[in-house]
């Protein structure tokens, strides 16, 4: 079976890219535009690996994380953060509440997201 | 007057009657130069009362916090500016020493950063909300000797709103400006990889030298990103035991693919003998050796070379970085701003439209931020040479 992986980012053409990226690759994308939609999108149906964006709408990347922290079914997700910013203070704070890779989007490109997808979830 | 006229002609011609005559003429001398110099000394000290009077309303009216500390460090004199910034009364704390001021709870903060012996040269320090000072210290010395102290507070209250909100713009627009620019360079990866369909050779030339220019411009967005963490005091430094040798030769790597394309002879010599490890932050440690590199292999024409050497020094304990090359050079009378943000030399701008100005301001501040020294020698059409130290 396909593994399921949860983006939750606000620009629409980045989510749009990683979907055929990683579709391409046979992995099965759902798309939430902002953490309010991306916690509902993980409770129903939860996701073998979620990509985080960091500022959002409504609720950002960093309260997903604590409220993942605080639930029993949703805190063993392996999440990857991507980001515009990438203070070493934040990479920490992201790494203390689980995440497992924090990606800088403008140092990274899809192809290397693809990997350490690869490298998380195979 | 006669008789007298023949006496006076008495005295010089007959020496036995001299003495008493000269004794007396001598005495009278004597008491006009004792007055003259009693009215000197009356002048002289109207002169000095009337120096300390100006010198007092100089120091009373001075616009910025003065404190005058004597050669037991107590508190010898305070201006109104001064009591103002801490709502302090003079009678309670002349004449005390540091130590007791420090028990006055709106004077601590600032007698903390003087310390016992009032060495502090120049700091910030925030009062209050909406009071921030700079503090001097000058030594006051009298023949070589230490007698006292002068502490100046400066309100820098305004420039320092000015100086952030300038920060905060340029650093919410760079951030700003990257979300978009990641767009850009996610897009065109894609397009040029394959992702989205085959794609023919002329769009893929330029669609290749777009994607050039936007990393460029992503390569600006952070080295201002870079500057405004520093002027904010906030470029943090991750500070763990390295191998030197390994960040040299990532940092060298990453640019032999450039210096090929550019046909410059790139070289870095491993050194023979051990280097300990040392302590810094490698990612900032690697972007200072990256600009210093970059710029050495950029403003090299095709056919030079660019040599990267580091040494140790067991004696100093210390390691050398250094970076030749065989470029343009810096021109003389331009070599004293090499360090200052967007500042490029003349020649450089000629060479290379392309660059920002940034690269060395950030890594001096690097270096100096992990107590190292950097500086270069030049001439120009000839070359240049790079160093920095770092403690090992």
């Amino acid at each position: 079976m396909a593994k399921k992986i949860l983006i939750i980012e606000d620009e629409e053409i980045i989510h749009s890219l990683l979907q055929k990226k990683l579709t391409e690759e046979g992995y099965q994308i759902s798309i939430a535009k902002d953490g309010v939609e991306g916690m509902e999108k993980m409770k129903e149906a939860k996701p073998d690996l979620i990509l985080l964006d960091i500022i959002m709408p409504r609720k950002g990347g960093f309260e997903v994380m604590e409220e993942m922290q605080g639930d029993e079914n949703l805190k063993g997700i392996p999440i990857i953060v991507i980001s515009n910013s990438g203070q070493p203070v934040e990479i920490d704070r992201a790494k203390e509440l689980g995440a497992k890779d924090w990606l800088i989007k403008t140092e990274f490109d899809p192809q290397e997201v693809l990997e350490k997808v690869k490298k998380q979830i195979g | 007057m006669a008789p007298k006229l023949n006496k006076i002609k008495n005295q010089t011609e007959s020496p036995e009657e001299e003495t008493p005559k000269k004794e007396f003429e001598e005495l009278r001398g004597t008491r006009e130069a004792l007055l003259n110099i009693l009215e000197d000394v009356e002048e002289a000290r109207k002169e000095a009362e009337e120096e300390r009077d100006k010198t007092l309303a100089i120091i009373e009216n001075f616009p910025e916090g003065l404190l005058f500390f004597g050669g037991e460090n107590e508190l010898s004199s305070i201006n109104p500016k001064a009591r103002d910034f801490f709502n302090l009364e003079p009678e309670n704390i002349l004449g005390k020493d540091i130590g007791a001021l420090r028990k006055i709870s709106s004077l601590q903060p600032l007698m903390e950063i003087l310390g016992e012996e009032l060495e502090v040269y120049q700091k910030e320090l925030k009062i209050r909300e909406g009071l921030v000072l700079e503090v001097s210290t000058i030594a006051i010395t009298s023949a070589e000797e230490k007698v006292g102290a002068l502490v100046i507070l400066r309100d820098v209250t305004r420039e320092k709103i000015i100086e952030r909100l300038k920060t905060e713009f340029v650093s919410i627009a760079a951030h700003q400006l990257r979300t978009p620019l990641s767009a850009i360079k996610w897009t065109l990866r894609m397009i040029l990889d394959g992702d989205l369909g085959e794609i023919q050779q002329e769009q893929r030339k330029f669609l290749e030298g777009t994607y050039g220019s936007n990393e460029r411009m992503i390569k600006l967005i952070n080295d201002l990103l870079n500057v405004t963490r520093i002027e904010e005091g906030r470029f943090l430094y991750d500070i763990k035991s390295q191998d030197i040798i390994d960040i040299v030769k990532k940092v060298i790597d990453s640019l032999k693919q450039i210096a090929k394309r550019k046909r410059v002879k790139f070289s870095f010599k491993i050194p023979k003998k051990e280097i300990p490890q040392v302590e810094v932050d490698s990612e900032k440690i690697s972007l200072a050796i990256q600009n210093l590199v970059d710029n050495a292999i950029h403003y090299t024409k095709s056919g030079g070379e660019v040599k990267v050497s580091l040494s140790y020094s067991k004696k100093e304990k210390q390691i050398l970085f250094s970076v030749k090359d065989t470029g343009i050079g810096i021109p003389k009378e331009q070599q004293r701003r090499v360090f200052t943000r967007f500042f490029r030399a003349a020649n450089a701008i000629r060479a290379e439209t392309e660059g920002t100005g940034l690269g060395l301001f950030i890594a001096k501040n690097i270096v100096e931020a992990h107590g190292g020294k950097i500086w270069f020698e030049s001439v120009e059409n000839k070359g240049t040479t790079f160093y920095f130290t770092l403690r090992a």
